[in-house]
């Protein structure tokens, strides 16, 4: 079952099937037609040859009713149709008359009928069913069916014929034979053909005279042997079967190839993807044609898998980063309390050894809460407050706020701050200015300064904090913001993990806003935000 | 036997040594790469616990840089549990790592066994004839019977046990049973030489005037 559930499989089931019915559509087309073509010749010689019969056997009452294909040809009987007189004493109304009327054919006619001739044959039956006549090369069995009794006026009447070859009349019918024949409830042309039927090998032409006024109810059946046609029938059917084959064989072969062929790349995506699922990420399809629409599709799961990689690349950084950030604080915390615990001590000793870890419980907790928030902000999960923020004023109560740092830092902090007012969470634009504060301290040489500005320009609030300590290695510059980035590659002490920048990031972000660095070696790193302004914020 | 620790975690740094030194060790400290590396280069210590990530220099190029004149036995200390920063450490030069979180009994015996490494001791068991060191335990026996030795005493034993056969000079005790803390100045090896020898026996320690001590 697996199987036909594979798009191989399923495209060669369709190919195939459709394959199958456009061949056996063309074939019985072919056979139909060739057959068509073999039967319409056939019934038109024995059209001819009832003609030559029914001429002979009387002399039509009006000439013009047996207009016909089988008739046009002129036999040379018919020029006696014009000289007319002979059986028309035989007409009026003598019943049993014909049983005595002698049956001749004419020479050129008997010359169809002859035995050295075996394709045509008749038999001439009288009403009651005794035997008028028959050509010497007549089949002994055929009349039994007409001596049974068998309801000829049935044939006339049903074009079906008794063996259930309806097909043949059909087609029979189709054929222009069909005008030429007055239907079975019309003028009652005395002999007229009925359509030709096929029984067994023979093919046949029943005439029945049923007018009520013909003294003449004779049946006619002109016939012929057709096994040698339905032969070369057979031959044509077993011939178009076995092309059919061949081409159909042919076709699953070729199709199949291409099919395969088509679909190798879909094997290479899906080798390639089944290594990513069971963990390789760096896998990637190889691709050979990069126009097809596969290579167009593998080209694009080739940077979905890059994308992927990358994404997690930076997961796996972060989570060995935070391990590795709570890490410390937890080995403080055991080696503290080992040591601690290797010995009696006095309450001093105990004191600090506790103090210590509080420490660290204290550094783990702020790490946690910036990882978590951090975590929110990516999940898109951080709800702001948003509401009219003035700026300037959290600029300014920001300042006030690490005035004692700067203090202790030596160092002197200037401000000019526009009344500006953005819309926004206070709380977490007063972290930003916060953070960026401290850091600008922080990374500030003794006596230094941090310059402060804020003012709008072209729509946006632009907050910037200059510092005058070491700046920031240009190779540095563009991670700052990376999580866990420090430039010192150590802790500077104080619990700052390198997540700080990253999170003035993603508030900013989330403000609409945008945090650049810009940093010279030696001389200082200055931070600018961006953040665009409030309604009601046109103070001009 | 005097140890290093290269740490800038200050609680980590104060526990470490307090803890080493409260086992008998001889502790320097040095809370950044620049300062440790002159520590390292300047002194002859037993083992240096190395922290990786430090300010200045980071210890793996502390580690690189100290190879060039000096074989102690480093530990390094390393929050990262990758094989590939193992890998990278013990290339580097490293004796030993442990990952941090770590516990402080491990820290211990790796540290006895680098330190054991390094004077060519294959156990913790130095069989000196009629006195036997554990050196795992830190304990002696004279003639199976236990010997209350004080830690500086044991340390002394232990130190002369590992250079058996040598003579090793007053500095070189100095410098191993002290730490830069305590004045070298005072006569406080005489006396623990001479309280050893009480406890062992009068032979035990051999003095080479002039030269140092010796255990045969």
């Amino acid at each position: 079952m697996k199987l036909f559930k594979s798009i191989k499989w399923r495209l060669q089931l369709w190919y195939g099937l459709v394959l199958v019915v456009v061949l056996v559509g063309f074939g019985t087309t072919a056979y139909q037609l060739e057959r068509g073509r073999q039967f319409r010749r056939l019934d038109e010689d024995l059209h001819r040859r009832a003609g030559l019969l029914v001429n002979t056997l009387r002399r039509p009452p009006r000439g013009p009713a047996w207009a016909g294909p089988a008739f046009d040809q002129p036999p040379p009987h018919r020029t006696e149709d014009g000289s007319e007189p002979q059986p028309e004493p035989l007409e009026p109304g003598h019943g049993n008359l014909p049983a005595t009327v002698p049956f001749h054919l004419p020479p050129a006619a008997a010359a169809l009928f002859d035995a050295s001739d075996p394709n045509g044959f008749y038999f001439i039956i009288r009403r009651d069913g005794t035997e008028l006549a028959r050509s010497t090369n007549a089949p002994a069995v055929f009349p039994d069916a007409f001596r049974a009794g068998e309801d000829l006026a049935g044939v006339m009447k049903d074009p079906e014929p008794p063996d259930g070859s309806g097909k043949d009349s059909a087609s029979s019918q189709r054929d222009d034979l069909r005008p030429e024949m007055a239907g079975p409830t019309s003028g009652f042309a005395p002999g007229q053909p009925g359509p030709a039927r096929t029984r067994g090998n023979f093919r046949e032409l029943v005439l029945h005279d049923r007018s009520p006024a013909s003294p003449f109810r004779d049946t006619i059946v002109v016939g012929r042997n057709i096994a040698r046609e339905l032969t070369e029938l057979h031959v044509i059917g077993w011939t178009l079967t076995g092309v059919g084959a061949v081409i159909l064989l042919l076709g699953l072969t070729v199709g199949g190839w291409l099919v395969g062929r088509a679909l190798k790349p879909v094997a290479a995506i899906g080798a390639a993807a089944a290594k990513i699922s069971a963990g390789d990420l760096s896998q990637r399809i190889n691709i050979t044609d990069t126009d097809t629409e596969l290579g167009q599709l593998a080209a694009i799961l080739n940077a979905t898998f890059m994308r992927l990689e990358r994404a997690f690349t930076q997961q796996k950084q972060f989570a060995a980063d935070a391990a590795h950030e709570l890490r410390t604080p937890v080995t403080v915390m055991l080696t503290q309390t080992q040591t601690a615990l290797n010995r009696e001590r006095d309450a001093t000793s105990y004191k600090l050894t506790v103090e210590a870890c509080q420490r660290a419980a204290q550094r783990m907790r702020r790490l946690i809460e910036s990882l978590l928030e951090l975590a929110r902000f990516d999940a898109g999960q951080e709800v702001l407050r948003c509401q009219h923020v003035d700026l300037g004023a959290t600029v300014a109560a920001g300042v006030e706020l690490v005035q004692p740092l700067a203090a202790e830092q030596g160092v002197t902090i200037s401000v000019a701050a526009a009344p500006l007012t953005v819309t926004g969470d206070g709380d977490r634009l007063a972290q930003v200015v916060n953070n960026l504060l401290t850091n600008a301290i922080q990374y500030n040489r003794s006596g230094g300064t941090v310059s402060v500005k804020l003012a709008s320009q072209n729509g946006l609030a632009v907050l910037t904090i200059a510092d005058t300590g070491q700046g920031i290695a240009p190779a540095d510059l563009p991670r700052v913001f990376e999580r866990f980035y420090r430039t010192d590659q150590a802790r500077t002490g104080g619990g700052n993990a390198g997540l700080g920048l990253s999170i003035c990031q993603a508030i900013v972000t989330a403000h609409g806003g945008t945090i650049e660095a810009a940093s010279e070696t030696g001389s200082g790193t200055t931070f600018t935000v961006r953040l665009p302004l409030g309604p009601a914020a046109a103070p001009a | 036997m005097r140890i290093l620790i290269v740490e800038d975690e200050p609680d980590l740094l104060a526990s470490l040594a307090q803890a080493l030194r409260e086992e008998g060790y001889a502790v320097d400290t040095a809370d950044n790469g620049p300062d440790g590396l002159f520590n390292a280069e300047g002194t002859d210590y037993d083992a240096i616990i190395l922290d990786v990530m430090l300010p200045g220099l980071d210890g793996w190029e502390l580690l690189r840089r100290l190879r060039r004149t000096r074989k102690t036995p480093v530990l390094m200390l390393t929050a990262r549990d990758q094989s590939r920063d193992r890998v990278r450490g013990l290339d580097t030069g490293a004796d030993d790592y442990v990952v941090k979180p770590f516990d402080l009994a491990e820290v211990f015996a790796r540290l006895r066994a680098i330190i054991r490494r390094s004077s060519d001791q294959a156990t913790s068991f130095i069989d000196l004839g009629a006195v036997q060191i554990n050196t795992a335990a830190r304990t002696v026996s004279l003639r199976d019977q236990p010997v209350e030795l004080t830690a500086r005493e044991y340390s002394l034993v232990e130190f002369l046990a590992l250079h058996r056969g040598q003579v090793v000079t007053r500095t070189r005790l100095y410098e191993h049973l002290f730490d830069e803390n305590e004045s070298s100045l005072s006569n406080l090896l005489d006396v623990h030489v001479s309280n050893v020898r009480k406890k062992l026996g009068a032979e035990f320690i051999v003095t080479r005037r002039g030269h140092g001590y010796c255990i045969e």
